[in-house]
């Protein structure tokens, strides 16, 4: 069942140096428990993909649906209904004045409901005491783990990952991994994840979409891109990651 | 660390020494109708201009009057009128603030052109100016004041508005589905507190001078109200045979205001640490 699809997505920038095109049509879509992965280098566009997928800003041209239904144009405050964005820098996606508790509820839509949150806190690996804690308290992948709870609590089906591991140390990076790895594999998770790490990406990605100067170069399944890279541009990345990985 | 603790340390025995200060002055002025040993209104002609004693510790003014409990009941005027003043000025200039800064377009350009203006001209001056015009009392002399002291706390808070708007937990607010209102009033509004608090700490003192100076022009308290402006301003007629009719409630003014200004320092440096 396809869950979201973004169709010929154009997005124009009028800044000072002229007219940016940040995404040139971009097509993509994400069925019902698939990770679709979005790689590419900064610049590529990939944020701006996330951007405009969650309603944060509208497309210049192209056409979003979900479930079918048509959402171009629609802000967060609708579109946060059916997906979530867990931030790059987690710590500041929390108010530092708000408990991790608050902050989880206030995500609920009028919800409450503590024995969720809880078990929501098991899935994720955190403990209760944690609810009582601010973001300062917590360290970066804590507050990782507690974005990614606060997301399920919302019972939206889709999560928008905007390069979530970037910020966080190897060790904090594999727990975070391993628990969205989990999460898959029990399911409970229909993702975009945004990353410039292809290696990263095809651990956790069913499906890949490699973005070069607001273009997609190529997408597939992560067996196709990773395994017979048809575009060089994805070559590169792929050698890259190996080169680094040595 | 180490160091930077002890300068925190530091910096609350100062806030705490200073603010103990400030309660001192207030209660005093409070209960200066327990504190005052003589009627700060009633006049006698047997004991006029007395030098300082055991019967008036301050002693009196042109009129027999106690100067000591004209100052207790004058420091409850100017105090209260203070904070009042800087209260009522601390919630428009803030609410303003945060429109101007959450909002932006029009709104912002208006109102902040609106604030440049009043910027533009010396405070003092268009406080004279619309006291002068308005001729009501400590009333007239409040809002003289009022009409360029928002300002400050409007940019204040609409600076702090703007860069709170761009955090990732306000996005967040908005994919939970929250009104514009309830970020406002819920991550904005507490978030900017602590600065623009400080602020206000620090136009207590301003505000007293600028009040007392009005009272001083005879623009604010009309006589024979006790308040520490036209308490020195009555007093400057006879300086040379009873100067304490003017030395007391000066001092009184100076110290209040040194007090509350250090407050205000103390609590911006620690706001900083």
């Amino acid at each position: 069942m396809v869950l979201l699809e973004g169709k010929n997505l154009n997005k124009c920038f009028n800044d000072k140096q002229g007219y940016t095109n940040a995404l040139k049509d971009v097509s993509f879509s994400l069925n019902k428990g698939e990770v679709l992965g979005v790689v590419g280098e900064s610049g590529s566009g990939k944020s701006t993909l996330l951007r405009v997928v969650s309603g944060m800003i509208p497309p210049t041209g192209g056409s979003l649906l979900y479930k079918g239904e048509e959402y171009t144009g629609k802000r967060p405050r609708k579109t946060g209904e059916f997906l979530q964005v867990i931030f790059q820098n987690a710590k500041s996606s929390f108010d530092p004045r708000m408990t991790m508790e608050k902050a989880i509820l206030e995500n609920g839509r009028g919800k409450k409901d503590r024995a969720e949150i809880l078990e929501l806190l098991k899935l994720v690996g955190l403990e209760e005491r944690q609810l009582s804690k601010r973001a300062g308290e917590l360290s970066g992948g804590q507050c990782q783990r507690m974005s990614i709870a606060r997301a399920f609590y919302s019972e939206a089906e889709i999560l928008l990952c905007d390069e979530i591991t970037s910020a966080l140390d190897v060790s904090t990076q594999a727990r975070v991994v391993e628990l969205l790895q989990k999460l898959k594999s029990d399911g409970k998770l229909s993702a975009i994840f945004i990353s410039h790490d292809i290696a990263l990406v095809s651990m956790i990605c069913d499906k890949i979409m490699v973005m070069k100067g607001g273009r997609c170069v190529e997408q597939g399944t992560t067996a196709e891109v990773i395994g017979s890279p048809k575009d060089e541009y994805t070559k590169l990345l792929i050698d890259s990651a190996r080169r680094q990985s040595v | 660390m180490k160091h930077g603790t002890r300068r925190e340390k530091r910096l609350r025995n100062r806030i705490i020494a200073t603010a103990v200060l400030a309660l001192l002055i207030i209660l005093a002025t409070t209960f200066a109708g327990i504190l005052a040993p003589n009627d700060p209104y009633a006049t006698s002609a047997s004991s006029i201009r007395m030098a300082p004693g055991a019967q008036y510790p301050f002693g009196t003014d042109n009129l027999g009057r106690c100067v000591f409990s004209r100052v207790l009941y004058g420091g409850r005027t100017t105090i209260a009128a203070t904070f009042l003043l800087v209260f009522i000025s601390f919630l428009i200039g803030t609410v303003i603030g945060m429109l101007c800064g959450y909002y932006g377009g029009i709104l912002d350009t208006v109102l902040m052109r609106l604030a440049d203006i009043m910027l533009a001209f010396p405070q003092m001056v268009v406080a004279i100016a619309v006291a002068g015009i308005l001729n009501a009392g400590m009333t007239g002399a409040m809002v003289a004041l009022g009409i360029t002291m928002w300002v400050s706390f409007a940019r204040l808070a609409r600076s702090h508005t703007f860069s709170i708007k761009n955090e990732a937990y306000i996005q967040a607010a908005f994919f939970a589905g929250k009104s514009d209102f309830y970020i406002i009033m819920v991550h904005i509004f507490p978030n900017l507190l602590a600065p623009v608090l400080t602020n206000a700490l620090t136009q207590i003192g301003t505000t007293m001078i600028g009040l007392s100076g009005l009272s001083f022009l005879g623009l604010g308290v009309v006589p024979p109200k006790a308040e520490w402006g036209s308490m020195i301003s009555e007093g400057r007629a006879y300086i040379q045979i009873a100067p304490w009719a003017v030395l007391f409630p000066a001092l009184a003014t100076i110290i209040t205001i040194i007090i509350f200004n250090y407050l205000g320092d103390a609590v911006m440096d620690y706001m900083e640490v």
